[in-house]
């Protein structure tokens, strides 16, 4: 092959993020790559969890012509359940599901090993902790869906609320999105509060809706403390109005 | 004899004097380098580092010792078992270091190669054990053009195909070695001496090394340590060789030379071989998965190349490796 070749065929290394990260460490890691076994588990619980939604919650679609197709993308919604990550992030593409992550309160979900393990093996969420200082975490978390590309299932209220009704977004999704070319979806979801309530152990077979609205984009938008606030209303409008949608 | 009788064989377990005199080595190093640590822990000389260093290494080798030991002795299932388990972590470790790890349908044939290989070891099909590394290279060739992706294509195919080839091909042929039924001091001498080759070539080139041996390659490996294991190592193979193959073919004392020269040198590349893997990819260790020694391919990349060479070498001169015993336990044509 001479020198002056257009396009040199080269090999490229990419070890894996987690190198180096230790086994017991790895589940909790934000640079954790799903393996073999990992992608094996996502396939068959995500498949389960389509079954489940469809026959216990007869889950309802709507705006489905607005769910992602490729990468990177976060979509967003309100949040009353453990249920609405399932919800969410069932009818994603099968083909990028290695690639989409749940963030999930660290506290909840990864402090113990073995929901640490279901956590990572199952949902292959990524941990977020909300008292200590996550700005940190959450600049690891924009290099991330920025550089693999990927895709986040998020919930910027930042944890369930008690009665049904929708709190305040938090600024935490601004500085993930903000002056990048990533498209947030908003989308509401009606019926898991009452299916799954904070608290309930076993869910009720109530209907679920899940509304879809069409992608934001914040590439514009100052990556600033104004700038996120920006994009934590403009999102909490638009999943406010889907709720008001009929 | 069924295939259940190869998980159910503990009361063999030390039918050689060489196997308990082995074990009862590792146990005894073990539990004298104890006090030994803790000297020199409380010495003037050791500085921090050194004595995490120490301590690490010390209870990762408490722990990897019986995963070694405990399967070997307890049965040829067991040992098959363990090897398959050995071949798909390193495996593991090399797809993560290379990013082959992202090729997940490639990986998948290789896991179920490596398995098939392991399944030919327990049915003792020797047949099947010989095809299946051609037919797997040619499945692993064409594996990934369904997925019409030329892009890369030579890279994934060709890691695919060296990883099989050391961690699969290579590791297997010591769950072959289970089809004899004297298979068990043999295999626990291959890991004493791989191990304490490694030990040898540390200790004689800290203290004599004054040559680089592949200073780009492994910069702290010296010529002097090099030799001296070579020396050392076949010493302990041909002593421990007069026992282990008294009465047979491999008694002579020029084929226990070549076998001690064998187990050390290939043992010795084949750490370079990881070293050299390590040095393109830009890492130190493989994994962190065993404190103080990195991943598992750092402690086992010695075997690699030691366990097809002394398997061929013995088939040849000895009448056959498993060749007297049943064949073709579960697939039985006969």
């Amino acid at each position: 092959m001479s020198a002056e070749s257009p396009n040199p065929p080269s090999w490229q290394y990419q070890p894996s993020r987690d190198l180096g990260v230790p086994p017991q460490d790895r589940a909790r890691s934000l640079q954790r790559e799903s393996g073999l076994v990992a992608t094996l588990l996502h396939q068959l619980w995500w498949a389960w969890v389509r079954l489940y939604l469809r026959l216990a919650h007869r889950l309802q679609i709507s705006g489905a012509e607005n769910l992602p197709r490729k990468l990177p993308f976060v979509i967003v919604a309100n949040h009353a359940s453990h249920l609405d990550v399932l919800v969410l992030a069932a009818r994603l593409p099968v083909r990028l599901r290695d690639h989409i992550f749940p963030v999930a309160a660290g506290d909840v979900f990864f402090e113990r090993p073995g929901v640490s393990l279901f956590a990572s093996l199952c949902l292959n969420a990524l941990p977020i902790w909300r008292k200590r200082n996550c700005s940190h975490a959450l600049a690891d978390l924009r290099q991330r869906l920025l550089s693999e590309p990927a895709g986040f299932v998020l919930f910027p209220e930042g944890k369930r609320s008690r009665d049904g009704t929708m709190d305040r977004f938090k600024p935490g999704l601004g500085m993930l999105v903000a002056g990048a070319d990533v498209p947030v979806i908003p989308c509401h979801i009606a019926g898991a509060f009452e299916a799954a309530p904070p608290g309930a152990r076993i869910p009720r077979w109530r209907k679920i809706k899940l509304h879809v609205g069409q992608p934001l984009h914040f590439a514009q938008t100052s990556n600033d403390r104004p700038g996120w606030d920006q994009v934590a209303q403009t999102t909490q409008q638009a999943v406010q109005s889907l709720a008001e949608a009929p | 004899m069924s295939v259940l009788d190869r998980f159910l064989d503990l009361e063999h377990a030390f039918d050689s004097n060489i196997s308990l005199l082995l074990v009862a080595l590792v146990g005894g190093v073990l539990a004298l380098s104890l006090p030994a640590i803790v000297l020199v822990c409380r010495g003037r000389a050791a500085d921090d580092k050194l004595r995490v260093e120490l301590w690490q290494r010390w209870r990762s080798w408490v722990f990897i010792s019986p995963c070694i030991v405990v399967p070997i002795l307890a049965g040829p299932g067991w040992t098959v078992v363990a090897v398959a388990v050995l071949s798909l972590l390193c495996y593991a470790e090399f797809a993560r270091a290379t990013g082959l790890f992202r090729e997940k349908l490639l990986s998948l044939l290789v896991v179920l190669s490596v398995l098939a290989l392991n399944f030919a070891a327990l049915d003792n099909w020797y047949g099947l054990f010989v095809a299946l590394f051609p037919l797997t290279v040619g499945v692993l060739a064409v594996g990934t053009i369904v997925q019409d992706s030329p892009k890369g294509y030579l890279q994934r195919t060709a890691l695919a195909i060296l990883g099989y080839a050391l961690f699969g091909a290579g590791l297997a042929h010591l769950a072959f070695f289970s089809n004899e039924p004297g298979y068990r001091p043999v295999l626990l001498l291959l890991f004493f001496a791989v191990e304490l080759n490694d030990i040898f070539a540390f200790c004689v080139g800290k203290t004599l090394g004054r040559h680089k041996l592949a200073p780009h390659t492994s910069p702290g490996k010296t010529i002097e340590g090099s030799l001296g294991a070579l020396v050392l190592t076949t010493g302990v193979v041909v002593g421990f060789g007069r026992v282990v193959f008294a009465g047979s073919a491999m008694e002579s004392w020029p084929l226990l030379v070549l076998l001690g020269v064998m187990v050390s040198a290939l043992g010795q590349l084949g750490d370079l071989t990881l070293s050299s893997i390590k040095r393109d990819l830009g890492i130190k260790d493989m994994s962190a998965t065993i404190p103080g020694h990195g991943g598992i391919l750092d402690r086992f990349n010695s075997m690699l190349l030691v366990a097809p060479a002394v398997f061929h070498l013995l088939n040849y001169v000895l009448p056959g490796i498993g060749q007297a015993q049943a064949q073709r336990l579960m697939t039985g044509a006969g």
